[in-house]
């Protein structure tokens, strides 16, 4: 696997804007990237384990924030990266308790340019726990939802991936993991309240 | 029940015309309705947020991959073939044979491609139905005709393969790797092994044909270490010698 091409930041906005190649622009991204941003974070403490998991957080956020149009080019993809990666860090300091000294530091050092990336990614928490769920459904289920919401994926094309006999088999089973995810997710308690909060 | 399979139907925009108008009112003016609603919606979002997350941790882990094989100690390996290069000399100057030298001159990744390139010969049996215009064109080599009806087909991990192959014919590499390994992504994303093998095999003799046995050696000796692989017999009759004396070569 190779990166023939390079882009720049305006080409990879419209790639993965386009979802078109988005496997080379993640590539891209990582080669670019990746080794830089860790450097960073492994700066502000992180292990390497750390710095990995947290870029791939960056690239998840990144992606997502350009797919939904709000990304706005007022800073490099590089700078912006690496400021969505510090705030992932130290969030997750703060997450594990030990944070009171960085985050001081941190909350001085930082610029006005990230508070508007705090509040962006202010919901990742969020999509964390929505994405364990995701992984509590077991792999039939997994396959199944993913292939239709995620690859867009046709009943008649999951049938030729999957090991079901028919269409309707997979219909109907489709039906039933989406029913097992709307149920976890309404036993967790702070997202039912929220959408108790939201329909009010 | 019913309804809330309306509702799964209205997310999925499979209710048609008034069924549509009429969800989406309930939706609007029924709180049970709605707060189901937004369950159904954020078990979309869920998936799409694993589904993006799969996707993103399948390419990193090619790109460590590719460090591992950037960053592997090359003195130890060409130290080794040093050596052997110092021996085969040895035995150059003893026999006086000059096909050793003809060898590595004129070795390349290229030279292996066209060793090793085979046509790949479609089985219709694989299809899904009967033969479609883009597995017609196919078995009548017509390769444009082949990536005229890829364009115009619904994607999925056959119509990649064939028209990676397809441009393989036509010698456009860079646009069968990107095929190949679309079939490769979306296997790994989806846990499934349509087209797997085929792809794997043909994404490595493509990196040969640009010349990148770097890229195209670890995938080989993948399939060669998976016995159950569809191509293991033909990658075990590979010389793996000449693919290294081929890396040797070119990282010079």
């Amino acid at each position: 696997m190779n990166v023939a091409e390079k882009y720049t930041d305006a080409e990879l906005i419209r790639a993965v804007q386009e979802e078109k190649n988005l496997n080379r622009a993640i590539l891209f991204i990582y080669q670019q990237y990746a080794l830089s941003t860790s450097s960073f974070i492994i700066h502000y403490g992180a292990s390497e384990q750390d710095a990995e998991d947290v870029f791939q957080e960056t690239v998840i956020s990144f992606i997502d924030i350009v797919k939904k149009g709000k990304y706005r080019m007022e800073a490099s993809i590089k700078t912006f990266l690496v400021s969505v990666a510090r705030n992932i860090w130290f969030n997750e300091l703060k997450k594990r308790e030990r944070s009171g000294h960085r985050e001081k530091l941190y909350e001085h050092d930082r610029d006005q340019k990230e508070d508007d990336i705090s509040f962006k990614i202010s919901d990742l928490e969020k999509k964390r726990q929505l994405r364990d769920l995701v992984h509590q459904l077991g792999d039939p289920c997994k396959k199944i939802l993913m292939l239709f919401y995620y690859d867009d994926l046709s009943m008649k094309e999951i049938v030729e991936h999957l090991p079901y006999e028919n269409e309707q088999v997979v219909r109907n089973k489709k039906y039933k993991c989406l029913q097992s995810l709307t149920g976890l997710i309404k036993n967790n308690p702070e997202i039912a309240r929220q959408i108790s909060e939201l329909v009010k | 029940m019913e309804q809330h399979q309306t509702l799964v139907d209205h997310l999925d925009k499979s209710l048609q015309g008034e069924g549509s108008s009429e969800m989406e009112q309930l939706i609007s003016n029924d709180p049970e309705t709605a707060r189901e609603w937004n369950y159904l919606l954020l078990a979309v979002d869920a998936i799409q947020e694993a589904g993006l997350q799969e996707q993103v941790a399948a390419v990193k882990q090619e790109w460590k991959l590719q460090q591992m094989v950037a960053t592997r100690p090359s003195g130890g390996v060409v130290r080794r073939i040093s050596r052997n290069l110092v021996k085969v000399a040895a035995i150059l100057v003893v026999v006086g044979g000059g096909a050793v030298f003809y060898k590595y001159a004129t070795i390349s990744s290229g030279s292996l491609y066209d060793r090793y390139y085979s046509s790949y010969e479609l089985n219709t049996s694989r299809g899904a139905g009967d033969a479609d215009a883009m597995e017609k064109a196919y078995h009548a080599r017509d390769w444009n005709a082949v990536l005229a009806s890829f364009s115009q087909s619904k994607r999925d991990n056959k119509t990649d393969f064939l028209a990676g192959m397809a441009d393989m014919e036509l010698k456009k590499y860079d646009d069968a790797i990107e095929h190949f390994e679309q079939v490769i992504a979306i296997n790994a994303q989806a846990g499934s092994d349509y087209f797997m093998d085929e792809a794997q095999y043909y994404l490595a003799i493509s990196w040969l044909a640009k010349d990148k046995v770097n890229e195209a050696l670890p995938i080989l000796e993948k399939i060669r270490a998976n016995k159950e692989h569809l191509f293991h017999d033909k990658v075990t009759h590979m010389s793996f010698l000449d693919l290294r004396l081929v890396q040797f070569k070119e990282s010079r």
